[in-house]
């Protein structure tokens, strides 16, 4: 009974219900599947884009890394290093101060460390070392020259000097700002872009190991003569 | 009279032909729809697919790419440094400091017959100098030329005669302070 009604009330009203069940799963087609899916793709195609890019990039960056030799580029590397070292490195800075005067013409009567504390230059660190030097007057012009376009970075910061009346040689007191500046602690990701070596930076180099080879790589022995007595007991 | 044609049949059945033709005419287009519906719901997750296979074998380019980079990681530390340190040196090397450019400038403009007994030059760029000059004549060049701005380049900003006493030798014993700008 019921079911015949029910065949009766379709048959009757089939006009409306038919397009309305249509409609209905068209919609619930569209909201449930369609659409969700084309908001998906679209975002999706945005990803698979930037992915895209990422992997060109990361290739290019391969590529370019591959192209370094590494044993080139630690030896470059040292050459920089030997300017600009890591850490203070007394040592090494001491020798050249002394070998500067002397190439200079000026005798060292003392070096000091001056302030133990580091100050900052720019991007670079600082400590200052004190020099007191004899020599002529006229050759302070060359010293400086020679302090300042010493491969290992330093800058002179203080000069004092005194000339007695009637002497060609005067006391100076100079004051350099020995540089250096420490590792940096980020390295960067996998994705931080590689920094160019320019044509620039390839003429530094080559200067920068013309230049340190001969100093940097022999220590310097100041043999000093025999003082006192050749047999202390006669 | 072959072109006179007679309906008998009763007008309700009439009705409901024309109404069962509309119907299938409906269910036609309905049919169509839902057809063509379940024909863009497919054909939408078959894209997500394809597109989900695709981005599968960039992920796995990308992986291969990083696993690379990762295997060239000194190299890019050791550049990191190197780039690191060249811009710096490349910023310092052969840029004379204040300084020294104070005293050459210095060493330029004082006349030879002047005796320096001392100079400091300070980290501000401040000049202190003490000194014989032999006659007023070398004392007014000297002042002079320290306050030209063509020949002290416009390095000068102000210079300050401390002390002046003549001797009696006839010298002036002199103390002057020079800021460089």
């Amino acid at each position: 009974m019921k079911k015949e009604s029910i065949i009766k009330f379709y048959t009757t009203y089939r006009m409306f219900i038919f397009p309305a069940i249509v409609a209905l799963s068209s919609l619930i087609l569209i909201i449930f599947v369609i659409l969700p899916q084309l908001m998906a793709l679209l975002t999706n195609q945005k990803n698979v884009s930037d992915l895209l890019v990422r992997s060109k990039s990361l290739e290019v960056k391969a590529a370019t890394l591959e192209t370094y030799d590494s044993s080139d580029l630690a030896r470059k590397l040292e050459y920089a290093l030997s300017s600009l070292p890591e850490d203070k490195d007394f040592a090494t800075v001491l020798g050249l101060i002394q070998n500067l005067a002397i190439q200079s013409g000026f005798s060292v009567t003392s070096i000091s460390l001056g302030s133990s504390s580091s100050a900052k230059v720019a991007n670079a660190q600082s400590y200052s070392i004190k020099l007191d030097v004899v020599g002529a007057k006229s050759l302070l012009g060359v010293l400086f020259s020679n302090l300042e376009g010493s491969i290992r970075l330093m800058k002179v910061s203080n000069i004092e000097f005194t000339n007695a009346p009637n002497q060609q040689a005067v006391n100076s007191s100079i004051t350099l700002d020995i540089l250096y500046l420490p590792l940096p602690t980020n390295f960067g990701n996998v994705d931080s872009s590689l920094p160019e070596v320019t044509d620039r930076d390839e003429k530094l180099i080559e200067r920068l190991a013309k230049n340190t080879a001969p100093a940097f790589s022999q220590p310097t022995y100041v043999s000093l003569p025999p003082r006192g007595r050749a047999n202390p007991f006669e | 009279m072959a072109n006179i044609a007679i309906n008998l049949l009763p007008i309700e059945f009439t009705e409901s032909e024309v109404k069962r033709a509309k119907f299938y005419k409906v269910q036609a287009v309905g049919i169509a729809v839902i057809l063509a519906m379940v024909f863009l719901s497919s054909l939408s997750v078959a894209l997500r697919i394809l597109q989900s296979q695709n981005i599968k074998g960039v992920q796995n380019q990308v992986s291969a790419s990083e696993q690379k980079i990762q295997k060239l990681k000194e190299k890019q530390v050791s550049l990191l440094i190197l780039k690191n340190r060249l811009t710096t040196i490349d910023k310092y090397l052969d840029i004379p400091s204040k300084q020294t450019e104070n005293f050459k400038l210095l060493d330029k403009l004082i006349p030879a017959s002047v005796s320096i007994s001392s100079v400091s030059v300070d980290k501000s760029g401040s000049i202190n100098i003490l000194g014989l000059v032999p006659d007023s004549v070398t004392l007014g060049n000297l002042i002079d030329n320290l306050t030209d701005k063509e020949k002290n380049n416009n390095l000068i900003k102000q210079v300050s005669l401390d002390t002046i006493s003549r001797g009696r030798d006839g010298f002036y014993r002199i103390s002057l302070t020079i800021k460089s700008s």
